[in-house]
Order: structure tokens, then C-alpha cells, then sequence
């Protein structure tokens, strides 16, 4: 996933899913929106390592917002797509497009 | 029962059930970042249990535990790398830094542990059992322990809590009467805030089938106040409820008893019960973990003391009576008013009481005042509480030695067999310190996974010994819930065990005296200091579990003595239920006539042998009486002039119901009646003691100042206790000296247990409304006067018996691994021709060398313990040849097993196949 190469699994489901929320991004919605979505359980701790990582390579940032009740007085971190990050999915997804392009019959099998 | 019905209670309780686990929060809190990140994650944790909890709490805090744990191994993973990058940068290591990179070796510690201790999974299963079983022992007891002696009873301020008592130079710390409380009262206002007294009562409660007997609490309008206890829901009693005698129909339920009874009905508050025919309005409950005032005793419910006389069906006015001392007293002193005045205006009311009331108030008798925070349940009763307790910690600690030996001895041996690889280690510059705490580390997992292991085993074996129908008689409560303090025991001891007996062999294993070591190529060398520390350890197990066993032999063979002592009664099956005929419905003659008619119905049912009735039956420890002996030339003792001595009061069937021989004169007779001559019945020891010049049947005697003729004389039987010298006793007729408590005694052909529920059921087919207060059978009814040996011979026996499987697990372990260590000299001899019987012999030698040593000195130590226990003991003296004789061969024939199982495997030890190994 470094220098040149292309989003993970994982990565590429976190990204998507904050981008998909907007505003409202932020730990618990976005592990309930893509548990739902995908149908199984995922790890908090992934998640939260997994955002530590996309937020150093600059491809999401985060924001503290001081909370609202239900969270024993802690904050929000609430995070946003960066343009450089929409630019890496974008480029991951046309590497996944051009690779599958003509295999859809292999699914069919 | 749901949370959120009881606010008032989840404030003072400190209730877990508010917010996420702690723990599992504050350990997370240490691995996160200190940042608003960190604090982001947390939030996000807490806000998603809340929403779980919604649906089910447990679930919820299960979660939790469980991603927190997720959450910190990732987290501390991920730091972790990052720091060693910054490190590798040169990054400077701050003053946090440290503190994180202790949980970072910690993190590293535990994988190390857990990796090596799944890989020996054996090792693993045999440690954690042995530590298991030796903790779940010690939680177990000290769980006991804790319920009866030291747990919170709930007080505010308990500091300025005093128990007030009437002693005697007999009885030092007996209950009150309610004038004396009356007066203690009025003497003590300027030291006393308040002083309250509270008694038992026996409270029958009409249910839809029937009536309920009820362990219930008559208290004064103060008790709830001046204990500082609130009501759970309603209102406690108070000042308004403690007016006139019988004007008060109210009652306060005991939270197990709302729980139990009425399934915690929230709108309890208002309806009512009925206690004896009459309706009483439900006013409030107690608190949940408030049991009343006297430990182990917890009440059903709590009535005004003004109702306990018309609830019990008292014939006199136990209000007015100095001569009925049924109140526990206790005070709470004014702000500044120390105890030491509190005892100078005791001792005034004393003086006072002294002068006006000579007949009662005796040269010896006084208020005895202790502070209520000293007291365990009376200081009579904590005479032998605290030691039987001290005796039973002492037998689990002993238990639990055996357990960590065990550990120490298997970690011995591992290090052993790791020395190359530590030697190695230490050679290119490992500091001892890491590899020290690695090793604790290791200990420290498998002490905690054995203490986890035995609260399961506390749990299950306490609600084994509850589920137990002990023949108790009284119903004693304790909370045997776990809670903080026995928690807080059994993790210091886990703890404490794990880094004590992980210390010596991980010191051992890691001196740094290396070279010898790596120089040692033969796996039989360098096994004098390890092998030496494992064999002091067997040999120590064996003395332990030697003194123990003896210890259980000394209290079985005490058991079996007092099992043969005949009481001199009832020695037949035998039906007992005891009666009372309430003094404000019946009259004297309509109780007697009661009585009578009952006798005869129950003597009329099928197999029933004889029927009598005795207003109190021998051998019940609750309730003694005793009259005022006065007998011309004999000296009264020094200070009284007059002897007490134990008497019952019976009718003319009583002797025979009971298989009582007369010896001499006539029994009671029908015609024994209250305008009759009075007359008595005396037994052996009374006529050996009193009227020992012969002709005892004919003599007159005084008893409570009133004349009466001996018209006969019964043989001896026990009265207070079975291991008791012979004591005089006084047979007084029913119908001359009436008692409305009466029990029924009714022998049997067949079985008691039928008969007991006939005899009941023939009593309210007479008078529905009868108080029944106790049934059982005679046989049950003797029991309690073994239960106390019944119970230590088998809890010293069981955890003996427990002592010894430990040690001959070690032994086992041991012997076992001296094969492995020597299989190479083993092989040398097997191919010089040994064979293999001669070195069997060899290596169950060396390990019942060490058993023989172990043993002696166990028999030395064990000769000096049974001195200490000698008070405990019944019919065998301390030093009892058999037991003393058996227990070494029972130690020797296991550990001869456990020696004898392992060495057999050498045969299958192929010799070329050892010598090649190396």
C-alpha cells in the first residue's frame, strides 16, 4: 500500500464508507453503516488502527467534536475523505475496472 | 427487578451496573494514547455499550471486555512498532515514554508466557489445577469467614456503636429485660444519643395453603434509626409504631424475604399480611445487605416490639417481666461521649438497679457494655467462632502450600531443562532482570488462571455445602455472594503465590554463574542445587499432608466417640413438635385440656408406641431453664444462696415417651394436680449431689423458694451437651407448674418423619390457629448436638484427603522426572545388565527416601499441633496411637504408588537408544 501501490481490502471499505456518511462520520456509525453493509462483524480495533493509517498517509482527516451525552464526557473523532484520498480510491477502482474487464463470465461458472 | 425501578438503591450501593466496566476501561485508557484520539475510541466504546446495555446489560459488558481487550493488543502492538522506529531514529525516549514502554514489555512478557505455557499443555493443566483446587479451598473459607465474621453490616458510624448486655459471673453477656432496657435508658441520656433494643420472634403468617413459620425481629421505635438504616421502599420503623402494647399492626419486610416470598411485588407498600389471624398493613423493606442486628441471624420481618407479645401468644407480659431477657441492646453514643463514660453510666444504673430490685439484680449481675465494632455475634459465642476460624484458615492455607510446592517443583524442574538456552541467553548479554520477569511472568498467568479456576470451584463447592441439609437449629443466614473482600483474598493470594513460589526458581534458573552450564554437556549434570530445592519441597509436602491427615484422624475418631455416647433418651424413632397455646385464647385449664385431648389423638394413631409432653426437651443448646435449688445441709455455692439446676416440666407420660428409667419412688401422675402436694421428680446426680445420706424419695426440698416432696427418682441423662459430666435435674408435674410451650413427644414403631406430619396436622385439626414452632425427629434433633464435630471432621478430613492427592501429584511429578533426567544412566546400567526390576527398585527408593523423611518429620509436627487441638476433642487423647499409626501407612502406601507408577517406565526406556541421545 506504499509509494505507488494500491489501497487494501480493508482501507478501501473504511474509505468508501466515510465518504458515504459525510458529515457524520465518526467510529460508532461507521462501523454499524459498514457492518450493515457488508453483512459481518468488523473489529474495533482494525477499524481504529486502519484510520490511524489512512490519516497519516493524508488520505482522510479528522476533527475533535466535543461530545454529546451517552459517551462519559469524550469527544468525537470525526473524520472527511481528503481530495487525495478520493484520488486513491479512484485510481484503485479503474486498476480493479480494467482488471476485471471481460472476466465477468468467470463469476458465472 | 429491573435497574432503573430503584434509583434510590443504585446511589448508595456503588452499583457496578452504572457505565461500562472499569477495569477493562481504565486498563484501555493505559494503552491508548493520551491524546483526543484515544479519548475518541473510548467514547465510541462507551457510547455503543450504552446502546447494547438498552437491550441486555451482561451482554453488553461482555462485549465491552471483550473489544477493549481487542482494541489494547492492537494498539499496543501498533505503538509499539512505531516507538522501535523512533528509537531506531534516535528519537529522544520522554519521561511517558517509560511508562509505556512498561505496558509494551508486559504486552511482550505475557505473549513470551502464554506461547510456552500452551506448548507444555500438561505442565499447564497439572499447575493450574493444583493452584485451582488450593485457592478455590482458601476462597471458599475465607468466602465463610467473611459472611460470618467480618462482612459490613450495613451500620452508619458503626464507631459509635455499643452493645449493651447483662452479665453474670455465669452467663457474661446475656440479653436484656424490657425494664431494664427502660432503665438503662433513663441512666444513660447524657452519654446515649439513642438506645434501641430488638428481640426474636416466631411469627406464624397465614398463606394461601396454610401457615408459615417466620424467623421475625420485634423491634423498638429507635432500631432502624439509630442503626442509620433507610427503607429500601416505604418507611422503617419508627417512634410512632412503639406506643401501646397491641396497638401497632404494621410490619417491615426483610429484602430476601420480599424478594422470595413476593417476587420483589414493587407495589408491596400498602398491602397486607396476615401474622397470626390478625392483618398487618406492609409499611416498607429493608435495604438489600441489611440482615438486622445480630449477624447470621437475619429476620423475615420486623414488627413493633409492642406486637411480639400478642405474636408469640405470650401468656405473661414480656414488657413488664424483669425475669424475660430476650432484648438485644444496642446504643449509639453522643457526638464526643466516649466509651469510657458510656461503661461509668452503665455501672450507675447497675448500682441503682442493684438497690431496687435485689431479687433480680443480684451481687453479680451488671450492664456489660462492648463496642459493637468488637463484636462478631455475642463475645460468648466469638470465644470459640474466631478460633474454629483460625483453625479452618489455617488447614486451606496449609492446602494451599502444598498447591504452590507442587508449582515451584514443576517450574524447578523446567528450568532445569532450560538452562542451556538461559545460560545462553545470558552469555550475549541478556540482563537477569528481563529474563527474571519473563519467568514471573510466566507464574503469575498460571496463578491467575488458577485463581480464576478456583472461584469457579469456591462457588460450586459453597452452594454444594448450602444445598446441604444441615440440621441447624436456627436458621442461620449468611451471604456467602462473593463480593469485594473475597475477591480482593483470593486475587492476593493468586497473586502472592504466583510471584512467591515463581521467584526461587526463576532466581535459580537464572544465576548468572553460566559457564558451568555450557561446559555441562551430559543431561544428568548440574542437578544438585535444583534437585535439592525439588526434594525439600516433597519432603515438606509429605509433613504437611501428614499433619493434616492426622489432624482429621484426631477429629473423625473424636466424632466416632461422641457418636457412641448415649444421650439416655429417645433412643427410639421418636417424633418432636413443639406447641404453644396462646395465653390470650387459652386458659390454663383449656391448655391442659387441649393438651390432653392432643396426646390422646396422637396416641391413638397407628404404630404409635407412648406420647408425653415436655415444655423443654433436653439437649436443645437454644434453650435452657433452671429452678432455685435450696436444700437443708447442703452450702449453697460461695456469693448465691441457692443452686441452679436444670428442670423440665412434664406429664405423666413423658418418661416412657422418652425411655427415661425411673429408679426409685413413682413418676408424675394425673392426680399431681395444682391443689395436689407439690412434688418432684429428681434424677441420679441430684440425689449423688443433694441428698446424698440415702432416702432421697419422701425428702422435701425448696425449689424457687417453695417447698416440694421428691416422690421418685429417674436414671441420668444428658441435659446441655452430650460430652458433659452427669448433671442434676428437677421433673416438675404439668398441671403445677404450667407452660403453654409444650413439646409433643411421640415414639414409633414405624417412621418418625410421617409422624411428625400427623402429629402437626392432628394439632390443627384441634385448633386451626395452634403456633406450631418446631418439628422434627428425635433423630435430627440429636444431631445439632454433633454437628459441630460432624462439620470439622469432614472439612479437616476433606481438605486432608485433598492435601494428600496434591502431594503425591508432586511426588509423581518428581519421580517421573528423575526418570526422564536419568534415562541415560538408566541406560548404562540396563546394558551393563542391571535389570530392570533392581532399577525400579532404585528410583521408587529415592523417592520414598524422601517420603520417610517427610513423614517423620510430620509425625513430629503433628504431635505438637494435637496439643493445640486437644480442647476440640472428644474421648481421644491427643497423641491417639491409631491414628498416629494408620495415617503414616496411608501416606506411605500412596506415595508409594505415586513413586512407583513413574519409576515403572524405565523399563520401557530402550538402553541404545538413551546412550545415543547424547
Amino acid at each position: 500500500m506504499g509509494r505507488g501501490g494500491y489501497l487494501g481490502e480493508f482501507e478501501q471499505m473504511l474509505l468508501l464508507t466515510v465518504l458515504r456518511l459525510g458529515e457524520d462520520a465518526y467510529g460508532v456509525r461507521i462501523m454499524a453503516d459498514l457492518e450493515e453493509r457488508i453483512g459481518r462483524r468488523v473489529a474495533r480495533g482494525s477499524v481504529y488502527v486502519t484510520l490511524d493509517r489512512l490519516e497519516e498517509k493524508g488520505w482522510i482527516v479528522s476533527e475533535s467534536v466535543p461530545s454529546a451525552s451517552d459517551r462519559g464526557g469524550r469527544p468525537r473523532r470525526v473524520v472527511r475523505v481528503t481530495p487525495k484520498g478520493v484520488g486513491e480510491l479512484r485510481k484503485s477502482r479503474e486498476a480493479l475496472l480494467t482488471l476485471w474487464d471481460g472476466l465477468e463470465h468467470a463469476l458465472d461458472g | 427487578m429491573s435497574r432503573q425501578a430503584q434509583p434510590p438503591e443504585d446511589e448508595h450501593r456503588a452499583d457496578p451496573g452504572s457505565g461500562p466496566p472499569r477495569l477493562a476501561t481504565r486498563l484501555l485508557e493505559g494503552v491508548l494514547p493520551p491524546t483526543d484520539r484515544g479519548a475518541a475510541i473510548l467514547g465510541d466504546l462507551h457510547e455503543e455499550f450504552e446502546a447494547r446495555a438498552r437491550k441486555d446489560e451482561r451482554a453488553a459488558r461482555r462485549w465491552y471486555v471483550v473489544e477493549a481487550i481487542g482494541i489494547g493488543v492492537r494498539y499496543g502492538r501498533r505503538t509499539r512498532r512505531n516507538r522501535r522506529g523512533a528509537a531506531a531514529l534516535g528519537a529522544p525516549q520522554g519521561h511517558d515514554r517509560s511508562w509505556e514502554g512498561m505496558v509494551d514489555t508486559l504486552f511482550t512478557n505475557v505473549r513470551y508466557a502464554v506461547r510456552r505455557l500452551t506448548r507444555s499443555p500438561m505442565f499447564t493443566l497439572v499447575a493450574v489445577l493444583s493452584l485451582g483446587i488450593g485457592i478455590g479451598a482458601n476462597t471458599a473459607m475465607f468466602s465463610l469467614v467473611n459472611a460470618a465474621i467480618i462482612r459490613d453490616m450495613g451500620f452508619a458510624e458503626p464507631e459509635r456503636l455499643v452493645d449493651v448486655y447483662e452479665g453474670t459471673d455465669d452467663f457474661t453477656h446475656g440479653t436484656l429485660s424490657y425494664p431494664d432496657y427502660l432503665d438503662f435508658v433513663e441512666g444513660s441520656r447524657d452519654v446515649f444519643e439513642a438506645v434501641t433494643v430488638s428481640r426474636f420472634a416466631v411469627v406464624q403468617a397465614d398463606t394461601e395453603d396454610g401457615v408459615e413459620t417466620l424467623f421475625g425481629a420485634g423491634v423498638t421505635g429507635e432500631f432502624f434509626d439509630l442503626l442509620g438504616i433507610d427503607a429500601a421502599r416505604g418507611r422503617l420503623l419508627g417512634e410512632e409504631d412503639d406506643v401501646a402494647p397491641g396497638a401497632h399492626p404494621v410490619v417491615v419486610l426483610g429484602h430476601d424475604y420480599w424478594s422470595s416470598r413476593y417476587a420483589a411485588d414493587p407495589d408491596i407498600v400498602g398491602r397486607q399480611v396476615r401474622l397470626r389471624g390478625r392483618p398487618y398493613a406492609v409499611i416498607g423493606v429493608t435495604p438489600e445487605g441489611f440482615t438486622g442486628s445480630v449477624r447470621g441471624f437475619a429476620p423475615a420481618l420486623y414488627v413493633p416490639v409492642m406486637m411480639v407479645d400478642e405474636l408469640m401468644g405470650s401468656t405473661g407480659n414480656s414488657l413488664e417481666s424483669r425475669g424475660s431477657q430476650s432484648y438485644f441492646g444496642t446504643a449509639r453514643l453522643r457526638d464526643g461521649a466516649t466509651f469510657a463514660q458510656a461503661e461509668a453510666a452503665a455501672e450507675r444504673v447497675t448500682a441503682t438497679l442493684r438497690e431496687r430490685h435485689p431479687r433480680t439484680w443480684t451481687p453479680d449481675k451488671e450492664f456489660v457494655l462492648e463496642r459493637t465494632e468488637d463484636v462478631i455475634m455475642n463475645p460468648m459465642i466469638d470465644r470459640f467462632v474466631v478460633p474454629a476460624a483460625g483453625m479452618i484458615m489455617t488447614v486451606v492455607g496449609l492446602v494451599l502450600l502444598i498447591a504452590c510446592a507442587n508449582l515451584a517443583s514443576f517450574l524447578l524442574a523446567r528450568a532445569a531443562d532450560r538452562r542451556k538456552e538461559i545460560a545462553v541467553r545470558l552469555a550475549v548479554g541478556a540482563r537477569r532482570r528481563t529474563l527474571v520477569a519473563q519467568l514471573l511472568t510466566e507464574t503469575v498467568i498460571l496463578a491467575g488462571v488458577g485463581g480464576a479456576l478456583g472461584i469457579v470451584i469456591a462457588t460450586q463447592g459453597l452452594d454444594l455445602l448450602l444445598a446441604a441439609d444441615l440440621p441447624l437449629p436456627f436458621p442461620i443466614t449468611l451471604d456467602l455472594s462473593l463480593d469485594r473482600t473475597v475477591l480482593a483474598f483470593s486475587a492476593l493470594v493468586s497473586l502472592g503465590a504466583g510471584v512467591l513460589f515463581g521467584l526461587a526458581p526463576a532466581l535459580q534458573s537464572t544465576n548468572p554463574d553460566v559457564a558451568p552450564a555450557l561446559r555441562d554437556e551430559s543431561a544428568g549434570g548440574g542437578r544438585a542445587r535444583g534437585a535439592s530445592l525439588r526434594n525439600a519441597l516433597v519432603v515438606g509436602q509429605v509433613a504437611v499432608s501428614v499433619v493434616l491427615l492426622v489432624g482429621a484422624g484426631l477429629f473423625l475418631r473424636s466424632l466416632d466417640a461422641s457418636r457412641r455416647l448415649d444421650p439416655g433418651f429417645g433412643g427410639t424413632p421418636t417424633a418432636l413438635v413443639q406447641l404453644v397455646t396462646p395465653g390470650d385464647r387459652y386458659t390454663r385449664e383449656e391448655a391442659l385440656v387441649y393438651q390432653r385431648t392432643l396426646r390422646e389423638r396422637v396416641a391413638a394413631l397407628p404404630g404409635v408406641q407412648s406420647v408425653g409432653v415436655i415444655d423443654n426437651i433436653h439437649l436443645d443448646p437454644l434453650n435452657t431453664q433452671t429452678v432455685r435449688v435450696q436444700v437443708d445441709g447442703i452450702d449453697p455455692p460461695p456469693g448465691q444462696d441457692f443452686h441452679g439446676v436444670d428442670y423440665a416440666v412434664i406429664d405423666e407420660h413423658l418418661l416412657e415417651a422418652l425411655d427415661i428409667p425411673l429408679v426409685e419412688g413413682r413418676g408424675i401422675e394425673a392426680l399431681d394436680v395444682a391443689d395436689g402436694e407439690p412434688v418432684a421428680l429428681v434424677n441420679q446426680e441430684f440425689v449423688h449431689r443433694f441428698l446424698p445420706e440415702g432416702g432421697a424419695v419422701g425428702r422435701e426440698v425448696r425449689l424457687n423458694g417453695d417447698p416440694v416432696r421428691v416422690v421418685g427418682v429417674t436414671a441420668d441423662h444428658k441435659v446441655r451437651g452430650l460430652g458433659e459430666a452427669p448433671r442434676p435435674f428437677v421433673y416438675r408435674p404439668i398441671r403445677q407448674s404450667f407452660s403453654p410451650y409444650g413439646w409433643v413427644a411421640a415414639r414409633t414403631g414405624g417412621e418418625a418423619e410421617r409422624l411428625v406430619l400427623d402429629v402437626i396436622a392432628e394439632a390443627r385439626a384441634l385448633d386451626p390457629d395452634i403456633m406450631v414452632t418446631q418439628a422434627k425427629t428425635m433423630r435430627r434433633h440429636l444431631a445439632v448436638m454433633l454437628l459441630g464435630r460432624e462439620l470439622g471432621a469432614m472439612v479437616v478430613g476433606g481438605f486432608a484427603l485433598l492435601a494428600l492427592l496434591l502431594a503425591s501429584i508432586g511426588l509423581y511429578g518428581t519421580v517421573s522426572y528423575a526418570v526422564a533426567r536419568r534415562a541415560r544412566e538408566v541406560g548404562i546400567r540396563l546394558s551393563l545388565g542391571a535389570d530392570v526390576g533392581s532399577v525400579i527398585r532404585m528410583l521408587t527408593g529415592s523417592g520414598m527416601r524422601l517420603v520417610a523423611t517427610g513423614g517423620a518429620i510430620g509425625v513430629l509436627a503433628a504431635a505438637a499441633a494435637a496439643q493445640l487441638l486437644s480442647r476440640l476433642l472428644y474421648g481421644v487423647p491427643p497423641l491417639d496411637l491409631p491414628t498416629f499409626l494408620v495415617v503414616p501407612v496411608v501416606v506411605g502406601l500412596v506415595a508409594f504408588m505415586a513413586s512407583w507408577v513413574p519409576a515403572r517406565r524405565v523399563a520401557r526406556i530402550d538402553p541404545v537408544g538413551a546412550l545415543r541421545s547424547e
